[in-house]
């Protein structure tokens, strides 16, 4: 299955233009071209075993480079970052993410026997979706609530893909072509630098 | 050491010192205190002390503390404004991308609590020069009449202190100011003097699609009332701003200067007239003399600590940190209502998906509104809300999406392919105070070491049936636009309430004008004032709140 209705390459071309300004361009760059991370807040395994969660959140067989997740989460425990708000029952992010990330790697024991990287994608899903649902086995869950552990990892990530221009270019999204604004912005309107669907 | 750096006498410091120690602290709460225990004394504080001091500061710079400051200024009142956040310069940092402009957002973290847990950061909370306001969406509807007047009405909630005539014409003078758009004449509420000084903006593809299932069902809908212009427009101590460029980046902050955010408005306004407006200025402490008056606050600035006198204090600080920074400072409490009545605007927003192409990035991302639900026939519930099209950004709606529908792995890319052909309406429904919704503070401190705001929220029953009744007609709206794939966002908006205004300081914090009932010279400005949370977006009442609480000290002065 084609990973996008999009044609390849829209973003990319885009960014070379005049039609983008500098701080958007910049921003979007730095993301294209993040050179190789290696992490700083988690272990080595606690963050194969993120890159492995974040695998199946996002499976990429689509693509010859998955665009990485892991990152830019690693970075934000790391500088003590928050978006605003935490929910009052779960502990503070960075004990949050290694209890939770934690429980996964019991829930797949308990489960599978096994640990979660070595699992089949089928026994991967079967774990993330018992901890989505509350049903995940394991200590861990009784001092960190899975569903919203789930949700929260779920959503930053997500975050951290749908911000990456390649993942932009996918859903047919060029707002970052900000410097001649839009005029023809009505129901099946659409500009030159906008790319048709093929379907 | 110098005489100016002592710490001036009477000055009442209530913020208590934390003991780090957990033997200390535990030997100190039984109040058994051996002999020879060192008991560590709190450094004292050396802030250089100003000579002079300054008639008013105003904490924030958002829709609360700007107009108030303009105001104050043009008085010819010596004026500081403190905001916690930096200056930006909108044309050359404002990057066309969410996760970029993140530091729009008032990021430190909040606790949520409750049933109903609120989303705060890029949902509802600013910071920088210009607050709120330089990621607000600049819908400018007016309330209606009776939003004022909910008890009378329905026996429920508070009633505002003084009626819409007194709100009507700092709304006219606001409307011509910031050079609103919008439709003259306005289908809804009471009869206008003025129209608006702008033409609407243009319907982008989700406006046009709810107009298009509002009128299959026979409701009434309108081209918004935005604060973002349609034309070039001549701004005294501005200049011209220029005409909006459908952008549709309005939350992620306006960097053409079209959208009336503070910054580009009211704070040059207050510039050109002498106000001292102070980035990076993060209040702490506010300080009183035996008495009670306040005698000036102490704030971080550039990682250094400043003291300041005045005569006067704002707070402007929205409806969060405004009382965090009177329970901090056991200020204002004799009330008992500081941190109470905290409501949340109903928000629920209904997707679909269309098979026309919609491109939910380009223009205002709200164009069309309906206020037929304002006082719906059917009703359940007391109160009412408005209806607004979406056009929603990717980023945004992804995370809603995730958190939403819980949608994850391929199924969560497939959904977001039809980004391009999603369409959303949502509600912003008037809210209740109840009880068990407050702010406290929390045992967790943040980086500054102090306490983190904690905030309850469940919603009740009124909010619960007004959130029901607007979803059905909602999905109904998009089953007649032709969309598949409907679906519902449970959220809450704006916050309101927590320092309210009222007639007695037996259940209000802040007089009829905006005067603390218990501290002589605090006033407060922002959302957390609004006795009910009305059903309508509150940017506009705050500026109305500004200017009408500005004019009444004012006259006080005379």
């Amino acid at each position: 299955m084609a990973s996008s209705f999009y044609p390849e390459g829209t973003v990319r071309a885009l960014l070379t233009t005049e039609l983008v300004t500098e701080a958007t361009r910049a921003a979007l760059q730095a993301r294209l071209n993040a050179p190789p991370y290696t992490p700083q807040f988690f272990d080595p395994a606690t963050y194969a075993l993120l890159r492995a969660v974040a695998a199946r959140l996002f499976p990429q067989p689509d693509r010859p480079e998955p665009i990485e997740l892991a990152p830019a989460l690693d970075q934000r425990l790391l500088a003590g970052g928050s978006d605003g708000w935490r929910y009052d029952v779960m502990p503070p992010d960075r004990e949050a993410y290694r209890l939770g990330l934690g429980g996964i790697r019991e829930s797949a024991q308990a489960m599978f026997q096994q640990d979660f990287e070595r699992l089949s994608p089928e026994q991967q899903d079967a774990v993330l979706q018992a901890v989505q649902d509350e049903q995940a086995p394991g200590d861990a869950w009784q001092t960190v609530p899975a569903g919203r552990f789930f949700e929260e990892l779920l959503a930053e990530l997500t975050d951290t893909y749908y911000a990456h221009p390649l993942a932009q270019e996918e859903i047919g999204y060029v707002g970052m072509a900000d410097v001649p604004g839009w005029t023809r912005l009505g129901l099946n309107e659409t500009e030159p630098r906008e790319p048709e669907a093929n379907r | 050491m110098p005489d100016e750096e002592i710490l001036e006498e009477g000055i009442v410091n209530p913020v208590e010192t934390e003991i780090q120690d957990p033997l200390l602290r535990s030997l100190v709460a039984e109040g058994a205190e051996p002999a020879g225990t060192i008991v560590p004394q709190p450094a004292p504080l050396e802030i250089p002390l100003p000579a002079e001091g300054v008639d008013c500061i105003v904490i924030g710079t958002g829709a609360g503390g700007a107009p108030l400051l303009a105001r104050l200024a043009m008085a010819g009142l010596k004026v500081v404004a403190l905001e916690a956040g930096p200056w930006h310069d909108p044309k050359k940092d404002f990057a066309t991308d969410e996760k970029a402009q993140e530091y729009l957002f008032w990021n430190d973290e909040r606790l949520s609590a409750g049933q109903d847990p609120v989303a705060f950061g890029k949902n509802n909370s600013g910071i920088g020069v210009g607050g709120s306001t330089l990621h607000y969406t600049a819908y400018t509807p007016r309330p209606q009449p009776a939003d004022l007047h909910l008890h009378r009405d329905f026996g429920v909630g508070v009633d505002w202190p003084f009626g819409y005539d007194e709100l009507e014409p700092y709304y006219e003078e606001l409307e011509q100011f910031l050079g609103i758009s919008g439709p003259t004449p306005y289908p809804w509420g009471a009869a206008r003097r003025k129209g608006y000084p702008l033409a609407p903006l243009p319907l982008n593809g989700a406006a046009q699609l709810m107009q298009r299932g509002c009128e299959t069902l026979g409701i009434r809908t309108s081209p918004a009332a935005n604060a973002a212009l349609s034309a070039r427009y001549y701004q005294e101590g501005v200049g011209w701003r220029e005409a909006c460029t459908n952008r549709g980046f309005c939350q992620a902050g306006c960097s053409t200067g079209a959208k009336a955010s503070m910054d580009v408005t009211f704070l040059p306004l207050a510039a050109a007239h002498g106000a001292d407006i102070r980035p990076n200025s993060y209040v702490t402490e506010i300080e009183r003399d035996a008495s009670g008056t306040i005698t000036g606050v102490v704030y971080e600035q550039n990682g250094e600590q400043q003291r300041l006198r005045c005569r006067h204090l704002f707070l402007c600080a929205g409806a969060v940190e405004t009382p965090r920074l009177l329970l901090l400072n056991a200020l204002a409490l004799s009330s008992g209502h500081v941190g109470r009545n905290f409501m949340a605007h109903p928000g629920v927003q209904v997707f679909g998906t269309f098979a026309e192409d919609i491109r939910p990035y380009k223009g205002i991302p709200g164009a069309l509104i309906s206020e037929d639900t304002h006082r719906p026939k059917d009703a359940d519930f007391a109160g009412g809300y408005l209806l607004q099209s979406i056009g929603i950004m990717p980023v945004t709606f992804a995370g809603e999406v995730a958190r939403g529908r819980g949608f994850w792995g391929q199924r969560l890319r497939d959904y977001m392919r039809q980004y391009n052909h999603i369409a959303g309406i949502n509600i912003l429904g008037d809210c209740l105070p109840h009880a068990d919704n407050f702010l406290e503070l929390a045992e967790e401190k943040d980086a500054r070491g102090l306490p983190k705001p904690r905030v309850h929220f469940t919603n009740h029953e009124n909010e619960h049936r007004m959130n029901a009744h607007a979803e059905k007609l909602m999905r109904r709206i998009w089953e007649a636009a032709g969309a598949t794939d409907i679906w519902a966002f449970q959220r809450s908006a704006h916050v309101i309430g927590t320092a309210r205004m009222g007639l007695s300081g037996d259940d209000a914090v802040v007089d009829a004008n905006g005067r603390a009932f218990d501290v002589p010279n605090l006033y407060i400005c922002d959302n957390s004032v609004f006795p009910s949370a009305l059903g309508v977006n509150p940017a506009l009442t705050i500026m109305a709140l500004a200017l009408r609480t500005a004019d009444k000290f004012l006259e006080s002065q005379k």
